[in-house]
């Protein structure tokens, strides 16, 4: 760590040409799924409100092209763009190459193998019909293997690390690398191998829904927020000593707030309780996280004009404290009440992994491929419309649905409305929902088709480095002192 | 933090407590339900489903009804289910244990369907039709057609099928056309002509309606 600035830049380049193929490939398949999931969402989408579109078709019918849309992109994109971040960030903060990076091509090939039956399962009716694990069984086994490798090599760059300190987004990304195989394969256990009975089948649904999206996506967005801003800012995050408190607050209080997802259901009612216990206990971490984050940004505002990736990381902040508010307002049983089984629900999930979590994908890809390729963004007018598309459909998708479904709640349960009313009263809002999403898509063709300029090789023009000015004092030599041992920027 | 193994024993421990705190201890108090036999006449409720319910029960689950249909009625003094007339009474834990996949759903684009068996209006007829050309008996609904669960084909030249649906011309495929269910389209109205909580626990409805009479409610 006490090496020449030189050397820690060679040192870099080593980790960044070792983890170029794995981590292009990644990219490159998560941005097909989310283009591919895209077009499937939009689709049911239009449904909605348009229901004689595509409906004479068994495998385009609603039922089935929503929950295929939602696989698609959790696990084609998520997935995809989490592993490929995932594995960068270890080998960059650990100070170690990619070894044996053929493996995860196989890993790669399979797992989106798997994905790919499993939305064709969906659409064919092989769904389980339990939200986000409805893919067929047989795809479970292929899904977990894949995964198995592809978190291995996370796991083992992290213990083959060249550096002293862990820093905060490690504990992020070695975390979510557990959670999400053990969380999957009990979930496939007790749902559909050995089925629990009854009312329990919704506990351990809620269970794996809330830790996916609390103990995969959270984490690892917060890893690219703890990373890149510092990295790019070039200071330290502000009240580091109080990360790692966070950090095993807020997972530990995750862990046991699925159940607030079942306010009302007939389950019994600790479960619930339990749940929203966990989320009201939530308060704290959040406002630490949040701290660290807005308070390293703090002042800094100005660089954000240099930086796409910056600006993504702040989308993403900005989102996961959206998510956690609406979170913490979902365990309050009077508005829960009203809000339940309507947009508003869905909005939650949605914050959480587009806002929270695909944004701040977004911002590591704009960081990490030209450093892959070492070439840049062909077209700045795709880079701002991806980013203008992001900004401005997450905006008002934010606003309507959290609009929308406090009125939907409001009509469905005024017993004097007939629920025909309620459906023709929400139509305008489900086509103002799918004209969000046209926007969110537009944003991620651009997106795509720059990503093809810069990773194909017919593009030859550019080879010069990365378009974003790298920060002065880019953490590259040794950090001036925090006050105690722990830095606030990775290596 | 910077022992990997103490990290990688705080994550273990992590998911481990939830899993146990949340469902093995949800596991232990609803893993036994058991049927209830009615102290009067001597009959176990719920009641299983009919062999071709239970295959309604699978058409259901691939088709993914439950994207837009909930099945739980919220009890009394949550949201307004119980006013708009989707059950007698709030859905206990014990209804659910006669189905081998839970449907609780999260979402109501379409109306919850826990005890659509029991409505006044339901009946074969009405399901087909509703399956068949939402609108025709629910204008202005969103809900798609299932054409797909429907055989069409001419009268002419054979007799016609007893199982044909009678629609209004409006929705009917022409003249000289039948529509007939298949097999998958009875099975499912056979299963959502089975979804009915008509049955009140008795040994239910003194735990979950309490905090009522007394008026401080807390214990």
């Amino acid at each position: 760590m006490t090496s020449p600035d030189h050397s820690d830049r060679t040192e870099q380049m080593e980790i960044d040409t070792s983890a170029k193929w794995p981590v292009l490939f990644f990219f490159g398949s998560a941005l097909l799924w989310l283009l591919l999931g895209g077009a499937l969402q939009l689709i049911a989408a239009l449904k909605l409100h348009l229901p004689g579109f595509l409906s004479t078709c068994e495998w385009s019918t609603y039922g089935r092209v929503a929950p295929a849309a939602q696989n698609a992109l959790v696990y084609g994109w998520g997935m995809n763009a989490a592993f490929g971040f995932g594995l960068w960030l270890m080998a960059r903060l650990s100070a170690t190459t990619l070894r044996h990076g053929g493996w995860l091509f196989v890993a790669l090939k399979f797992w989106n193998i798997g994905v790919t039956l499993g939305v064709l399962g969906i659409l064919g009716g092989y769904s389980t019909s339990f939200e986000l694990l409805e893919m067929p069984r047989f795809v479970t086994l292929i899904l977990l293997a894949s995964y198995a490798l592809i978190g291995a090599w996370s796991v083992t760059t992290f213990s083959i690390r060249n550096t002293e300190n862990v820093f905060a987004s490690q504990w992020y990304l070695f975390g979510a690398a557990f959670w999400f195989p053990w969380l999957y394969a009990l979930a496939q256990v007790m749902l559909l191998k050995a089925p629990v009975r009854g009312a329990l089948q919704p506990v351990v649904n809620a269970w794996y829904v809330h830790g996916l999206y609390g103990l995969w996506f959270m984490p690892v967005a917060l890893a690219a927020a703890y990373y890149f801003l510092p990295k790019i800012l070039g200071k330290p995050i502000v009240n580091y000593y109080l990360a790692p408190l966070a950090f095993w607050w807020l997972v530990v209080t995750t862990a046991f707030a699925g159940g607030s997802r079942l306010i009302g259901a007939p389950v019994p009612v600790w479960i619930p309780t339990l749940g929203a216990v966990g989320n009201y206990m939530l308060v704290v971490p959040i406002v630490i996280i949040a701290l660290n984050l807005f308070g390293t940004v703090s002042g800094r505002y100005r660089a954000l004009g240099g930086s796409l990736t910056l600006r993504f990381i702040l989308v993403s902040m900005v989102g996961f404290v959206l998510a956690s508010v609406l979170n913490l307002a979902l365990s309050m049983r009077g508005f829960v009440q009203i809000v339940q089984f309507t947009l508003f629900t869905e909005l939650r999930d949605w914050l959480i992994f587009y806002a929270c979590f695909s944004t701040a994908m977004f911002g590591a890809a704009y960081f990490i491929l030209p450093r892959l390729t070492e070439r840049e963004w062909r077209s700045p007018l795709l880079v701002k419309a991806h980013i203008g598309a992001t900004v401005l459909g997450g905006l008002l998708l934010t606003a309507g649905l959290a609009y929308a479904g406090w009125h939907q709640g409001h009509l469905l349960n005024n017993s004097a409305v007939e629920f025909v009313d309620v459906t023709k009263a929400m139509l305008p809002w489900f086509a103002f929902r799918t004209a969000g999403l046209v926007l969110l898509f537009t944003g991620h063709v651009a997106f795509f088709i720059n990503f093809v300029f810069l990773a194909c090789p017919i593009n030859s023009k550019n080879t010069a480095v990365a378009v974003f000015r790298d920060p002065p004092n880019m953490s590259l030599g040794p950090q001036p002192p925090v006050g105690h041992s722990l830095k606030g920027v990775g290596p | 933090m910077k022992n990997g193994l103490a990290l990688f024993l705080g994550v273990f421990a992590t998911l481990a407590l939830s899993w146990a705190g949340l469902l093995l201890t949800a596991h232990r108090q609803l893993g036994s339900l058991s049927q209830f036999k009615d102290p009067v006449d001597d009959v176990l409720h719920p009641q299983p489903l009919s062999g071709l319910a239970d295959q309604g029960r699978l058409v259901y689950q691939d088709l993914g009804c439950v994207t837009c249909h909930t099945q739980q009625v919220r009890q009394e003094g949550s949201g307004g289910d119980l006013a708009r007339k989707w059950g007698e009474r709030g859905s206990y834990a014990r209804d659910y244990i006669r189905d081998t996949t839970v449907f609780i759903g999260q979402s109501r684009i379409g109306p919850d369907l826990r005890n659509v068996g029991a409505r006044t209006y339901a009946d074969a007829d009405f399901f087909y039709s509703i399956l068949y050309a939402p609108q025709s008996k629910a204008p202005g609904t969103n809900m798609p057609a299932h054409t797909f669960l429907f055989d069409v084909h001419p009268v002419a030249g054979r007799q016609p099928s007893a199982h044909a649906l009678t629609l209004p011309s409006k929705f009917a495929p022409g003249a000289g056309l039948e529509v007939v269910p298949t097999r998958r389209a009875e099975a499912l109205v056979a299963y959502l002509l089975g979804l009915k909580d008509t049955y009140d626990y008795p040994i239910e409805r003194s735990r979950n309606t309490p905090a009522e009479k007394p008026k401080e409610g807390g214990h």
